[in-house]
């Protein structure tokens, strides 16, 4: 299960988070957990570089694009290297919608567009979409070209 | 389709203070959405409103249930529209508001269409949106059309389908059931992101179904997964089949060949996923291990940290059991201790602390002190313990392990981190007796600039304890004595106390003692003044060079043995009055201590909360309770408490196990009852033993449980007496016998007068295995030959016809209870010959190491030979003598 997607901006503000599986009483915690992961480590990182923690059995994957640091966490089968693959999934879409890597104000300008991603790649706490070429034709409801 | 919600030109970007949500509101976005009534709509400025209102949720913004079903009842409206783009910001923004059952039926009607629309990814998105917001009832409606689209030749919307089917298995499991089929169809497909989530479906479709998981992955191991994924899916299915079958089949293990291939495939998951596969399989053999251990070695110089991280976390979960195949990857490890992501850095560090020998102690710790500085708490205190095991393992190396506590004790650190130093420390002068004197001076070095009470009073605590002890306890009192005058109230007293100690054991220090201790009398503190009032008097002999009396001694270093919970309630109870507070009137008898519960069925973790704090030890558990049993303290220390063994069937009237706790001359049985009947209250429970078939055994005593009311665990104990230095074997046959009075449902009230009863209880052996314990040792070799052969003693055995080696093998290893070391239990398939080591710790604490070797011959006739060196002669021929009657 992916326990949660959470995207901040460089001084921690969350921009987007989506919890699964997370009783809402822990989610305060984890939010804050993760951003102080982030404060600590993610300075003077580039962009994509993947970092990685675990504790106890839930392992969290996170990284920077531009001015907005992604974190995934999750449990079982998504384990570092699953989480792996769903932020680069993740990373590759946020590229394709914006561009380039980010800066905050066009992650917001591309706010709505980014929310279809997300709902593409992760739904309720399972990988389901891993192309960017097919998140992007699905956002808009075309069906994948393979197809 | 969403655009953005202001135009803007690249040169934006750089004004980071400007957000195109800049001021947003709540009200003001309630206020928008009635542009999803307008006769003719704007899909532009809709989708910028749906954005606004996902920007508010994701900011924690949460809508009223008046305010929700607005807005939720507004989006329906937009249904009308044809855009593509809202309407895929409109499925989006259902299934973020998560309408209530009686508001979808709204938009059932509406997805039901566009579940049936020719548009695919109409399909495929009302897909997931319906099973999203769906109930039971609904579901069945709709199963008809779920059905169709798992098998639909749009892999987008037989992907949306199978991952409902994963969603909805969790709250109707018995609809999705009927699935299979079409699943089973679907996991021949060809895209392969629909295999994967069929596959995953299909195998929770069938998890309680052994035959058919192994089925499934027969098949699909012969084929080819199409994606990296559903091959790692394949891999956790195999080891989920191996891990199942390990208890029926003996021989090669089914599907290792499977997991060994995957060790080539292309892709990293996938290989990594096999080799952490065959680590975790039980009873692993080196010759299984090698191949694992090369690739996962292969990821450790990896350029992505992820796979670092995988790999050296993988490794070291493979040296905690076997260290000496992780050896290979120490150089590739010890490079990892600089590595700049600090959980890798931790745990290459801890791997080679389980896998270092005593040669490599030095180096390592030089390379740990200067990676010290710059991790955070919480992996020091990992590494902390591990240097613990280190210094347990070789306590020759106390020295240098010793120092290098010492140094990190003075630097800065928190709470938690200060502490399991400390606990180390403690542990170590605990365990090795030549770091006493120096582990003592460094903790009373450490007191002197401590900034936690806590860890304070708890190290003066144990210095009182241990201080006394010493060749030269004289030099301890300064430290001691500084804490009456710098620290806070809490400190002091516990340094009065420890004081005082010293004044009790060592009598030539009593005088100087009592000078000290006549400086505290006018303490700005009441507890430290009543303190050294109490220790001035008690301690007797007004300062003279005498010897202190037994009952004062008893009053410094016994513990208390009543239940605090029990004084707890008496105190409250207690109505100031003439009458003094009498402690004697506390009971000390302990109530409900479930030690033996069963595991709760079905209760899932959630994965992510705040972290479990570990059970505690139950050996020690079990020693705290039976030490608060006034008679059983004179049996001496526990040697070994056996797993509860159940003399009752399951949903019977009265559950009873028992747990065996063996002494050097005693063997005490634990009866855990509990009474699951509502309507009866049990009095003076009791086990009757019959002794018939336990010559060496006499019983000495038995502690009744006065009363055993429903639901509450109580617990009964039978002590036996038997012949020291004999391990004596018995079968004993339990009644228990107990005294049953109705309850009145109603008011919970019990009738006075009850009837005396019995329930026949299933008999209990004590076996020789019971005087063993499991300990094992990391290199058996090693062991082996510094424990040296003066009380070696090798003898042959005929086992008779078996089946193969492997029954006989583990028939013997259950006889002695004994720990197997390096994975030797497991015998290769049709193998002649087998050698299996053996390690344990016997009754006295001797310790024992067993060499077996098997040969079996054509006829199924086993022979053994058995070697067994120990640090005691009579305990190498016990071992020989149980293995001869048994």
């Amino acid at each position: 299960m992916i326990l949660a997607v959470l995207f901040a901006n460089v001084e921690g503000n969350i921009l987007i988070e989506r919890f699964s599986g997370v009783p809402a009483e822990e989610r305060l915690h984890w939010r804050s957990f993760l951003v102080k992961l982030g404060a600590d480590n993610l300075k003077g990182v580039r962009n994509e570089e993947l970092l990685v923690a675990s504790h106890k059995s839930v392992y969290i994957v996170y990284t920077v694009l531009g001015d907005v640091s992604i974190f995934i966490v999750g449990k079982d089968e998504y384990d570092e290297l699953a989480l792996a693959e769903v932020i680069f999934a993740i990373t590759s879409a946020l590229k394709d919608v914006c561009g380039k890597p980010p800066t905050e104000r066009l992650f917001l300008d591309k706010y709505g567009k980014i929310c279809l991603c997300l709902d593409e790649i992760v739904w309720k706490g399972l990988l389901e979409n891993t192309d960017k070429e097919r998140v992007r034709r699905l956002t808009r409801l075309k069906p994948p070209t393979e197809f | 389709m969403a655009q953005p919600l202001v135009k803007k030109d690249d040169d934006h970007d750089d004004e980071a203070d400007y957000s195109p949500f800049l001021g947003i509101e709540k009200g003001a976005v309630l206020q928008e959405v009635r542009v999803f009534n307008d006769p003719q709509l704007d899909p532009r400025r809709c989708s910028q409103v749906i954005t606004k209102l996902l920007y508010l949720l994701n900011q924690g913004d949460s809508f009223s249930k008046n305010e929700a079903t607005e807005v939720f009842f507004s989006v329906t409206k937009l249904f009308q529209s044809k855009d593509l783009g809202l309407r895929r910001m409109v499925y989006l923004i259902i299934k973020e508001l998560s309408p209530s059952s009686d508001e979808v039926i709204i938009v059932t009607s509406s997805l039901m269409k566009d579940m049936n629309s020719k548009t695919d990814m109409y399909r495929a998105n009302a897909i997931r949106v319906l099973c999203r917001i769906t109930d039971g009832t609904l579901l069945t409606q709709i199963e008809r059309y779920l059905k169709q689209a798992i098998v639909d030749k749009n892999p987008v919307v037989a992907s949306a389908a199978l991952v409902s089917g994963i969603h909805l298995l969790q709250t109707n499991p018995e609809i999705v059931k009927r699935w299979s089929n079409e699943v089973q169809e679907a996991v021949q497909s060809r895209a392969a992101l629909v295999q994967f989530h069929a596959l995953a479906l299909l195998q929770q479709i069938r998890q309680n179904d052994r035959l058919a998981v192994s089925k499934l992955v027969t098949s699909l191991t012969k084929g080819t997964a199409r994606s990296p994924l559903a091959q790692c899916l394949l891999i956790r299915y195999a080891s989920q089949v191996i891990r199942e079958s390990a208890n029926t089949q003996t021989g090669d293990r089914p599907f290792y060949d499977f997991l060994e291939s995957c060790l080539r495939h292309k892709a990293e998951m996938v290989v990594f996923e096999a080799a952490r596969a065959i680590t975790e399989l039980s009873g692993v053999t080196n010759r299984e291990l090698t191949p694992a251990i090369t690739a996962l070695q292969l990821f450790l110089s990896s350029s992505k940290p992820v796979l670092r991280f995988a790999a050296v976390r993988a490794l070291n979960k493979v040296a905690m059991t076997h260290p000496m195949a992780v050896t290979n990857c120490n150089i590739d490890m010890e490079s990892l201790i600089s590595d700049q992501n600090r959980s890798i850095a931790t745990l290459a560090i801890t791997t080679l602390l389980k896998t270092g020998n005593e040669s490599s102690v030095d180096r390592l710790m030089k390379q740990i002190t200067n990676f010290m500085s710059d991790i955070a708490d919480e992996f020091k205190i990992v590494v902390v313990e591990a240097i613990r095991s280190l210094c347990l393992k070789f306590p020759l190396k106390y020295r240098s392990l010793m120092n290098f506590l010492s140094n990190i004790l003075r630097e800065e650190g928190g709470f938690d981190y200060k502490k399991a130093i400390v606990d180390s420390i403690v542990i170590l002068i605990r365990d090795i007796p030549e770091a006493k004197e120096s582990g003592l001076l460094q903790l009373c070095e450490f007191i002197e600039d401590c900034e936690f009470t806590y860890l304070s009073t708890q190290i003066l605590h144990f210095l009182g304890n241990e201080g006394p002890k010493t060749t030269d306890p004289s030099k301890y009192i300064r430290y001691i004595y500084n804490r009456v005058h710098l620290e806070n109230a809490t400190v002091r007293a516990a340094a009065v106390s420890t004081l005082a100690k010293f004044g009790a054991m060592v009598d030539a220090l009593k005088p100087q003692i009592f000078v000290l201790l006549r400086r505290c009398v006018l303490d700005s503190d009441d507890e430290v003044r009543d303190r050294t009032t109490l220790y001035l008097n008690t301690l007797g002999g007004d300062g003279e060079v005498v010897e202190t009396d037994k009952e004062t001694k008893t009053l410094l270093f016994g513990a208390l043995d009543i239940p605090l919970v029990n004084l707890e309630t008496s105190l409250k109870n207690y109505e100031p009055s003439e009458e003094p507070f009498d402690i004697d009137s506390v009971s000390k008898e302990v109530k409900s201590q479930p030690l033996a519960e069963k595991k709760a069925p079905g209760k899932k973790p959630t994965g992510l909360g705040a972290p479990l704090a570990g059970p505690p030890s139950t050996v020690d558990a079990y020693e705290r309770l039976l030490s608060t049993i006034p008679e059983f303290l004179d049996f001496g220390k526990l040697f070994k408490s056996s797993a509860p063994v159940e003399l009752t069937e399951a949903e019977t009237e009265y559950a009873v196990n028992v747990v065996k706790h063996i002494f050097d001359r005693h063997v005490v049985f634990q009866y855990n009852c509990t009474n699951t009947i509502p309507e009866q209250l049990l009095e003076n429970v009791s086990v009757i033993v019959d002794l018939s078939e336990a010559d060496d055994f006499a019983e000495v005593l038995s502690k009744p449980v006065r009363s055993l009311p429903y639901d509450t665990p109580g617990q009964t104990f039978v002590a036996f007496e038997k012949p020291e230095g004999i391990t004596a074997v018995g079968k004993f046959s339990n009644t228990l016998r107990f005294i049953v009075k109705e309850v009145d449902p109603t008011t919970g009230e019990a009738e006075e007068d009850g009837v005396e009863d019995e329930y026949q209880l299933e008999d209990l052996e004590v076996v020789a295995a019971d005087y063993m314990m499991k300990v094992g040792v990391s290199n058996f070799r090693n062991a082996w030959e510094s424990m040296g052969d003066d009380f070696e003693h090798v003898d042959e055995y005929g086992l008779g016809p078996r089946e193969n080696l492997a029954e006989a093998v583990s028939a013997v290893i259950n006889l002695l209870g004994m720990q197997p070391c390096e994975g030797t239990e497991v015998v290769a398939t049709n193998s002649r010959s087998h050698t299996c080591l053996l390690s344990g710790v016997f009754l006295g604490n001797v310790r024992v190491l067993v060499r077996l070797q098997f040969g079996i011959d054509g006829s199924r006739d086993v022979a053994m030979k058995l070697a067994v060196r120990s640090e005691d002669e009579a305990v190498s021929d016990t071992i020989h003598e149980i293995v001869s009657s048994g």
